[in-house]
């Protein structure tokens, strides 16, 4: 970035994590993990929408169905077919 | 991918991942917070943010603007209940650890004259400025990724990044004519 400013705050320097904290916090991570995989294998690959996906599917489907059926129903009544 | 792998628990996607924002997001965040204790305990729980909410992550998620965003909401939670304790216990204000005039031992150790004024100069911005001098300065991220971030349109970040560098400017011109003026305002503790 060309703006002196920014350029200043870029140069400086990085801080630096206490090394026992930071590896405190990746085995803090690392077993959060562990544990969570254990737990739910195959949902904790999912999203919440992927998980609830076939819900919404089905009931989309069957509310087509069940409107479909009255349509047809519908049209036989009219040309006394029932 | 990386996101995927986590996703699955994979303990290497998350050291591969930590290896690139450990450091950026530690230096973000005790820049911001301007003090070690408080930017460790935030530091710590963005990461574990990341591991609990790590299954609903989106395979398409950029994980620095996550982190990012997850460290600076929960400085900004800090900040609010910073702000009621403050104002509930504002008698025994002397008597907490993070006292606002504590000197830093970076201060007292920094080599490098320029940084230690342009970390005075930070440390004397409001925070709000202070974030996005940070976020667009240091944390690499490109500029409308900084106002997701900060919860702000891209106009208002341009505009509130234009008055965040003329404050520093005008605190390190400030710094430079007379070095006392910022004396006594905690800088970063960098180690």
């Amino acid at each position: 970035m060309s703006d002196p400013v920014i350029t200043r705050l870029a140069g400086l320097p990085a801080a630096e994590p206490d090394i026992i904290r930071s590896d405190h916090i990746r085995r803090r991570c690392h077993a959060h993990l562990a544990r969570h995989t254990r737990r739910s294998p195959i949902t904790s690959r999912l999203t919440k929408a992927e998980r609830l996906a076939p819900v919404w599917q089905s009931l989309i489907a069957v509310l087509g169905l069940g409107y479909l059926t009255q349509a047809i129903r519908f049209a036989l009544d009219v040309y006394g077919l029932t | 991918m990386l996101v995927g792998r986590l996703r699955q628990g994979e303990a290497e996607a998350f050291d591969q991942i930590y290896a690139v924002f450990n450091k950026p997001l530690f230096t973000f965040l005790i820049r911001l917070a301007r003090h070690r204790d408080v930017a460790e305990d935030l530091h710590e729980e963005t990461w574990l943010r990341l591991v609990k909410h790590a299954d609903r992550l989106h395979a398409d998620t950029r994980l620095g603007p996550w982190l990012f965003t997850v460290a600076r909401n929960l400085y900004v939670s800090y900040r609010r209940s910073r702000a009621l304790e403050d104002s509930a216990a504002a008698g025994l204000i002397g008597l907490w650890p993070f006292g606002p005039r504590e000197t830093s031992p970076f201060e007292k150790t920094a080599a490098n004259e320029l940084e230690r004024r342009i970390e005075r100069a930070l440390a004397h911005l409001p925070a709000a400025s202070r974030e996005v001098l940070l976020l667009v300065g240091i944390s690499g991220l490109d500029q409308s990724e900084v106002a997701d971030i900060c919860g702000i349109t891209p106009a208002a970040l341009r505009q509130r990044l234009h008055r965040a560098r003329e404050m520093l400017a005008q605190a390190l011109d400030r710094d430079a004519v007379a070095p006392s003026v910022l004396e006594g305002v905690p800088s970063c503790p960098t180690r």
